[in-house]
């Protein structure tokens, strides 16, 4: 029997988490399990053909099951994906090594358990995204769901809540899931995706609509869509600094890759487009991009208040998942593309600022941003990724989170889609004030006095760090290289692709070139150093040789701006969102007990008559519907 | 085209931003002064300023990122003016386009802010953390304005945007096709400009002028060019997206000073806003307009 490039990858994957069960608690369990990791990545590149193509590499495994056959295989939507996991897994792995690890064990923290769930991450995530029918859909979208749970859980306390918090709406999305596969079954017969492609359209807009608030439902919880979104940042803030990383660049972007698989590629943005709601003027598709819109703008102005640096990064991750669905939703060709490529470079930058956070607690021991401040003398490095983070968050140029959100803007611009697009704009900006205060707060302003001896983070931490801070920049520099595997992806996903070239895009309506872009803006600040420097010397001052109003400042004194930091935004809207957040909590609470409550009564009430005639009619229903 | 060309094109850009805009702060500087019945500076008055500054004996610097900071600020500025088409000359505004533009645009002020912020001086955060709520008030109903243009012109390459307003003749341009938005747009440009009564950020009596507050010698120089080169693509921004750009370089010139003596003839008259009037301001008739506006454009 041969192996496939899918089998080795597989093996690989469960071997690395066999190493992480059995050695996990050996002195260099770390090393081991990322050199795995990097195992895994290169056999990945060994299938690099799929990012390039529109080929498929099966599993030699199968099995039939009740008259099902499951099976599992790669395409360029499964490889894209998979690229982005395993890579983050392998440097947030690396991050990992020595020194964290060392420090992790001090706090009490159990080494052998934080190797195993990623190991078991990544392999889960991995079995999911080959999946090659919606049985081993389903079968691979519980075990991440339980894995996930099991990264969250292990810090204890706080985390262990969320984590609660999160099992408990995954299994009721699992469940929505389910019914909708049970559904596809009775309309299609089979659950192989041809089989469905072609049952779809024979199904009645009613059936669609059942099927796409289920799966919509079901998968958008873990990409914490609104209103599901409640339980993801303080599940993935809480989970130990490396965890987090990787949580956060790629564990809630399966959700994202099963809605492309399902709703986009198998029922079709078209057939999903002509589900009109009654009595208005959307459809379904408008609805799926409102609600990306509310969850781009809702979290990222909740980010904005946080305090803890952990939380607010994780706020972010829920409202840059909503740039992702919503490019997919408008599902032009550079619409599509922005979308996909969003979900590569919000893992590379996601990554990286969960990194340099989690570098500066363990240096300083503390996220909170009102306990600290003016650390880039101390941690220039650590600044420096950082910084090169929250440029590719915020999206601006150069770095390569301009590029997807461009490609955003520019597919709702030319839809004609005005309110989307301002709205998409109005998440930037929010980002962009939220990120300020982030490095503000952390590296800039007074360097408070117990940290006058803090050192720069290890080179253990640093690398895979500088790592991801070179690729923000190159895929910045260079979209073209992303840019292929998203075309790919999306002729497997049944989008239009997108003309792209090494620096950018190319259309009629206005173009792209990110090369001359950053070129120019090079160019620029060379000509700003050459007119700064050859002025006359400057004179390095301590930063208490300040300005303060005729009062001296000491050491003691803390002269520094970070309490409540957009006081005067807050001023107005503070009160807006204090009580649409409780709102929105509330009628989601409502209307599960509402639910809880008529499914009580039916139980309760042992009534045999009762029961017949609600099934009665609802098979009637049903036959009419 | 032919790569010398090119290159001195994109040299030649920013040279004439930066003495186009030296001339907008002495017009804006001249009519303060015409206002409060003054005589007011004479022309070379902002060279003298920039040289002066850039020689002063006291340099204080607070670090590495202050200095990057205003590198930035200025760099960003010149690398926005080669994306900004003038009569003549396009550079490689064809390689980004208005959004680009518009984001670029937001790098000198994000390089202010960092600069700032390593100056460890609590009013200049202040300033900061002002600067940016007032960049969330007007980029709204800036970004709706320029929703508008672009979709009205069918593309977001602003060469195509002026050639379509010039072929078209005075018809043709945005201000009279599309006046709502052209009054939105110049409500958001005044705000963008930071000049009374939005100059919420500076607030000299609350918070020490805020972002400059730590600013001597060539770093509030290099922040002298960073206004130079603001007021200049302000006003050529709007030039370019309502009044047809210009077709002669008398007439771009005098369309774009022409549209910078509103906003700055207004500041002088009036005291300042609070921040969160700014944004209700700017959140409420710039942005009804500009929405309105873009309901005439679908």
């Amino acid at each position: 029997m041969t192996f496939t490039p899918l089998d080795e990858l597989l093996l690989f994957s469960g071997a690395t988490l066999l190493v992480a069960l059995i050695l996990g608690r050996g002195l260099a369990a770390g090393w081991m399990v990322t050199i795995l990791y990097g195992g895994q990545l290169l056999t990945l590149i060994k299938m690099a053909a799929l990012g390039y193509s529109d080929t498929i590499i099966h599993a030699s495994i199968s099995f039939e099951i009740m008259g099902q056959s499951l099976s599992w295989r790669f395409d360029a939507l499964s490889w894209f994906f998979a690229l982005i996991t395993v890579a983050s897994a392998l440097l947030s792995s690396w991050f990992s090594c020595g020194e964290w690890e060392r420090s992790f064990k001090q706090q009490g923290g159990n080494v052998w358990l934080y190797h195993s769930a990623m190991a078991l991450n990544v392999f889960t995530m991995l079995i999911l995204l080959a999946s090659g029918d919606l049985l081993s859909l389903f079968i691979g979208w519980e075990l991440v769901s339980w894995a996930g749970f099991l990264l969250m859980a292990m810090a204890g306390g706080v985390a262990t809540r969320a984590a609660m918090r999160y099992i408990t709406y995954a299994m009721a999305g699992g469940m929505a899931v389910f019914g909708g596969i049970a559904l596809v079954y009775v309309a299609a017969g089979s659950l192989q995706y041809e089989a469905i492609l072609t049952a779809v359209d024979q199904m009645s807009s009613t059936q669609l609509w059942m099927l796409v608030v289920m799966f919509g439902g079901g998968f958008g919880v873990k990409m914490g869509l609104l209103p599901f979104h409640l339980w993801q940042a303080p599940a993935y803030a809480e989970t130990p600094g490396p965890g987090s990383a990787f949580l956060g660049a790629i564990s809630s972007r399966m959700g994202l890759f099963a809605i492309l698989l399902v709703l986009v590629k198998l029922f079709g943005i078209v057939n999903i487009d002509s589900l009109k709601i009654p009595f208005t003027l959307i459809d379904a598709r408008d609805l799926l991009a409102w609600i990306a819109v509310f969850t781009i703008i809702l979290p990222t102005f909740t980010a904005m208040k946080q305090n803890d640096a952990r939380h607010l990064l994780a706020w972010h991750g829920i409202g840059q998942g909503g740039y992702m669905l919503l490019g997919v939703v408008v599902a032009d060709a550079m619409g599509g593309a922005g979308g996909l490529l969003h979900v590569f470079n919000h893992a590379t930058y996601q990554a990286a600022l969960f990194m340099a956070v989690t570098a500066v607690i363990h240096r300083t021991g503390t996220s909170d941003l009102n306990k600290l401040g003016g650390l880039v003398v101390r941690m220039p490095l650590s600044f420096m990724v950082l910084l090169v983070g929250i440029i590719g968050l915020a999206g601006l140029p150069p770095m390569n989170g301009f590029v997807s959100k461009w490609l955003v803007y520019r597919s709702l611009l030319n839809e004609g889609m005005p309110l989307l697009f301002l709205a998409a704009v109005i998440g930037t900006l929010g980002t962009i004030l939220s990120v300020y205060k982030l490095i503000h707060n952390i590296f800039l302003g007074q360097l408070r006095i117990e940290h006058e001896q803090v050192k720069e983070a290890p080179w253990s931490m640093m690398i895979p760090m500088l790592i991801l801070a070179a690729i923000i920049f190159i895929t910045g520099l260079f979209p073209g290289i992303p840019l292929a595997w998203v075309a790919s992806v999306q002729e497997v996903i049944g989008l239009p692709a997108t003309d792209y070239t090494l620096g950018g895009v190319e259309s009629v309506s206005g173009s792209l070139d990110m090369i001359w872009v950053i070129g120019v803006l090079f160019a620029g600040f060379g000509i700003g150093a050459v007119i700064f420097y050859s002025a006359g010397r400057s004179k390095r001052v301590h930063q208490l040789d300040n300005y303060a109003g005729g009062h001296f400042l000491s050491a003691d004194v803390r002269y520094q701006y970070s309490d409540n930091f957009y006081a005067g935004l807050m001023h107005l809207i503070g009160g807006w969102y204090r009580s649409s957040f409780l709102w929105l909590e509330k009628s989601v609470t409502s209307l599960v007990d509402f639910f809880s409550l008529v499914m009580q009564g039916l139980y309760r009430r042992a009534n045999a008559e009762f029961y017949l005639l609600s099934t009665a009619l609802f098979v009637i229903a049903w036959v009419v519907i | 085209m032919a790569p010398m060309e090119l290159i001195l094109e994109l040299t030649l850009m920013p040279l004439v931003a930066f003495l186009v805009g030296m001339m907008m702060v002495l017009m804006m500087r001249r009519i303060a002064a015409k206002i409060q019945r003054r005589v007011g500076p004479p022309l070379l008055q902002p060279l003298y300023d920039i040289v002066k500054l850039h020689s002063k004996r006291t340099q204080v610097s607070h670090g590495l990122i202050h200095d990057i900071g205003i590198i930035m600020a200025m760099g960003g500025y010149i690398a926005a003016e080669t994306l900004l088409p003038v009569p003549g000359m396009n550079g490689i505004a064809e390689k980004g386009g208005i959004i680009t533009l518009l984001y670029l645009m937001m790098i000198p002020s994000l390089g202010l802010a960092l600069g700032v912020g390593q100056c460890a001086n609590p009013n200049g955060s202040i300033g900061i953390a002002r600067a940016l709520t007032a960049m969330l008030a007007y980029d709204i109903p800036l970004v709706i304005v320029i929703f508008g243009v672009a979709y009205a012109a069918g593309t977001t390459n602003l060469v195509d945007i002026i050639a379509q307003q010039q072929a078209g003749g005075f018809a043709a341009w945005g201000a009279v096709e599309m006046p709502l938005l052209a009054i939105a747009g110049l409500i958001a440009m005044h705000a963008s400009l930071g000049k009374q009564p939005f100059e919420i950020y500076i607030a000299p009596a609350e918070i020490a002028t805020g972002p400059m507050v730590e600013m001597s010698g060539k770093y509030l120089g290099g922040l002298f060019v960073m206004q130079c080169f603001q007021l200049y693509t302000t006003s050529v921004l709007y030039v370019s997206l309502f009044l047809g750009g210009g077709s002669t370089w008398f007439d771009f010139l005098l369309k774009s000073f022409l549209v910078l003596a509103i906003p700055v003839s207004i500041a002088y008259l009036f005291p300042r806003y609070r921040t969160e009037d700014l944004l209700r301001l700017m959140w409420k008739w710039p942005v009804m307009l500009g929405l309105i506006g873009v309901a005439f454009v679908l």
